[in-house]
């Protein structure tokens, strides 16, 4: 570990020889992370490195060298600036990575250094459970100062039809209230976390209804007998009678009753249904007629021509006996 | 079987047998189609055909909708009827004067 920390301190100033051999072992403990890590989320990317900082974190505050203490005090120096202690190892891996990506390094080392210290500064929010600072509920608030002065006017505009040369009302203070009221807007400030947001209940599970009673039946057309009211005006009217059913829905739904389920091939070949007869003879043609007739016919449901054919399959059944004499 | 008590109001009852036609027209279009279908037909042979002929006759008078007649609907007119509103020509005057009638107006030109 001793190497190890010593190849961090180094690594940031740039000595070449122990970036050479840090690099190394860093190469291979970065892999090691890396292979932990899994890199299509980034979100669980965050996660683990999260749970890994904890763990090491852990790890760490159970050593207690001194070689860990002069680390750490020695790693907060040179590479943070807000104060918080990174992780060694995470520093470590940033340096690996920085290392092993062609770009310049020190740059891009920064940056994922910057990154780590966001993660920690996340963990520690979510740590404390996102602290209500008094401080910020006040500070939006401001104490409400009367300007006797001021209201004066106003009032008297109030209750006094202040009436000009064309008879509008003169409205001088409406101007100043509406200015206040901008400058307070809802949009404005800090949010304060304090309300959780609503969370969709899941609907609970059906409460098994029993056929409803006479006795509900009669409450809900007395509830809704009571509760509707005259239209107030034309447009309350045209609504009852769309809901009635004597005014059509706009814009005009030409197929409105119409559910032709049916797809157009069950309407033109209708040869299927021809299987009861007979195969020749002057039946057959006469069917074969009617098929074609019917497959024409745009009026009739796939039903209904079914309904037809089966009539004249019956009515040639009971006549067999006729048919056989001939 | 008893025939069913007239309970609501007609005009008269010449309306009234109206529309017992109508109503049996309506019940026995289909096969009154599919027996004419098979009379008025050169392949079928003919003895089929007579039979048809024979059960077409069997079936009631008033199902045939020859037989119904476009009354007009408030008095039963049986003349002078006007197909698009079905009333006479007395009742479109009376109603079409009062402004009673949309989009019905004098003519002019």
């Amino acid at each position: 570990k001793d190497k190890s920390a010593a190849s961090k301190d180094s690594a940031p100033e740039g000595a070449a020889k122990r970036q050479a051999d840090g690099a190394e072992t860093l190469k291979q403990q970065l892999l090691d992370i890396i292979g932990n890590m899994k890199v299509e989320v980034s979100y669980r990317k965050k996660l683990q490195q999260l749970k890994a900082s904890e763990s090491k974190k852990q790890a760490l505050n159970k050593l207690e060298g001194p070689d860990s203490e002069g680390s750490l005090p020695q790693g907060t120096t040179e590479d943070t600036q807000r104060g918080k202690p990174l992780n060694p190892e995470l520093v470590k891996a940033a340096s690996a990575v920085a290392s092993s990506l062609p770009r310049n390094q020190k740059q891009t080392e920064s940056e994922l250094l910057a990154q780590l210290r966001r993660h920690e500064e996340t963990t520690d929010k979510q740590k404390k459970g996102g602290t209500i600072n008094i401080r910020n509920v006040i500070s939006e608030m401001t104490v409400k100062r009367q300007t006797p002065t001021h209201r004066n006017p106003r009032m008297s505009g109030r209750i006094s039809l202040q009436l000009d040369e064309d008879g509008q009302r003169i409205r001088p203070g409406r101007s100043s209230a509406q200015s206040i009221d901008s400058r307070r807007s809802l949009k404005v400030g800090k949010r304060l976390n304090i309300f959780t947001k609503a969370s969709t209940e899941p609907e609970h599970a059906l409460k098994t209804v029993s056929s409803p009673t006479i006795w509900d039946l009669e409450f809900a057309k007395e509830v809704a007998a009571v509760t509707a009211q005259p239209p107030r005006n034309g447009f309350e009217e045209m609504i009852q009678w769309t809901k009635e059913g004597i005014l059509w829905e706009f814009p005009v739904d030409n197929e409105v009753g119409m559910e032709d389920d049916a797809e157009f091939h069950e309407h033109i070949f209708l040869e299927k249904h021809l299987e009861g007869f007979p195969k020749e003879g002057p039946i057959r043609h006469f069917m074969e007629l009617v098929i074609c007739g019917l497959s024409k016919n745009p009026y009739l449901s796939v039903k209904q021509k079914v309904e037809h054919i089966e009539w004249f399959q019956k009515y040639f059944e009971e006549k067999k006996e006729l048919l056989q004499e001939i | 079987p008893c025939p069913r008590q007239v309970r609501s109001y007609y005009v008269d009852w010449r309306m009234l047998r109206d529309l017992k036609r109508r109503k049996l027209a309506y019940e026995h279009a289909d096969e009154r189609l599919r027996i004419n279908a098979i009379r008025k037909n050169s392949i079928l042979p003919k003895e089929l055909q007579e039979v048809a002929d024979k059960e077409m006759a069997a079936l009631p008078r008033d199902s045939c909708p020859v037989r119904i007649r476009n009354r007009c609907v408030l008095t039963s007119r049986p003349r002078g009827v006007k197909r698009h509103w079905r009333l006479s020509r007395i009742v479109f005057r009376h109603f079409a004067d009062h402004a009673q009638m949309s989009g019905v107006q004098r003519a002019m030109w």
